[in-house]
């Protein structure tokens, strides 16, 4: 829940639970994400609570994605002053 | 149905197409989130909000199933059960035609009864074998129909929402029945 929120209010969308927990498995099966599972709860029905953390190899992937995205939009502000 | 619940039917539907690894999970956080907004909002924004979650969801629940190793296995059961009950029904459709052949409004009566039936025990069955196989039998039921009405198999002349009815409901009972019935675990 705290995921989805958080990607919703950064990019201000609704998006669907069923999203977040599918790209969340393949973050796991790739290793870059791992999960344990915490105690049920009465406020969750009695379902229990599932928590991931980023592991150094999905940290890695991470940061080549964001120098990636630096790198592609570097001068892009430059260019669009210009016009 | 306790208070501040989320719709059964909704949680049912969750139940039966979400992947095990994360079901519990993920129908906790939105059991959870439900519960927030019926508090700080009303019960009635909230279901709609707890449905479009469930609607929304669905694509990725069928890229998850499709992901996973498994999934030529289940989609064998589906294709099994479909053909062995869309003999069944083609069978039930012949001797109902037989039987009422001067009478085509009661065809039109029974058609759909004899349908949701055949979609409600085939997803039982394939629930039963594997419960993956049900959300791949609900997709060939709604493609079955959508392509039936394309081709205008129907002789008899309908009103459209008499095949939307089809459309949405034969699959939805594919995948609703068995958790109905066998959802022993649910704790909506």
């Amino acid at each position: 829940m705290i995921v989805r929120r958080e990607i919703e209010e950064r990019i201000g969308r609704n998006i669907s639970i069923g999203a977040v927990y599918a790209t969340l498995e393949r973050l796991e099966t790739k290793g870059y994400v791992s999960s344990f599972t915490g105690e049920p709860t009465p406020e969750r029905g009695g379902r229990a609570k599932r928590m991931f953390r980023l592991e150094a190899a999905g940290k890695r992937a991470l940061q080549v994605s964001e120098q990636t995205i630096r790198n592609m939009t570097a001068g892009l502000k430059s260019r669009w002053e210009g016009i | 149905m306790r208070p501040n619940s989320p719709p059964p039917f909704a949680c049912w539907f969750l139940e039966s197409v979400v992947p095990a690894p994360y079901r519990e999970a993920m129908l906790g956080d939105l059991f959870e989130e439900y519960a927030l907004r019926a508090e700080s909002g009303s019960p009635l924004s909230a279901s709609r909000w707890f449905w479009s979650q469930a609607c929304r969801s669905v694509p990725s629940m069928v890229g998850s199933w499709l992901r996973r190793p498994d999934w030529l296995i289940s989609m064998s059961i589906a294709i099994g059960v479909y053909i062995a009950m869309g003999t069944l029904k083609l069978a039930a459709d012949l001797a109902i035609s037989k039987l009422v052949a001067p009478r085509p409004m009661t065809e039109v009566v029974l058609a759909p009864v004899v349908f949701l039936a055949t979609t409600s025990i085939s997803g039982c069955i394939a629930a039963r074998i594997r419960p993956g196989a049900t959300i791949f039998l609900a997709l060939m039921a709604m493609i079955t129909v959508a392509v039936s009405i394309a081709l205008k198999v129907c002789s008899i002349p309908v009103p459209w929402w008499y095949q939307f009815g089809f459309l949405t409901l034969g699959p939805l009972s594919v995948l609703l029945t068995p958790a109905v019935f066998w959802g022993g675990q649910t704790r909506c």
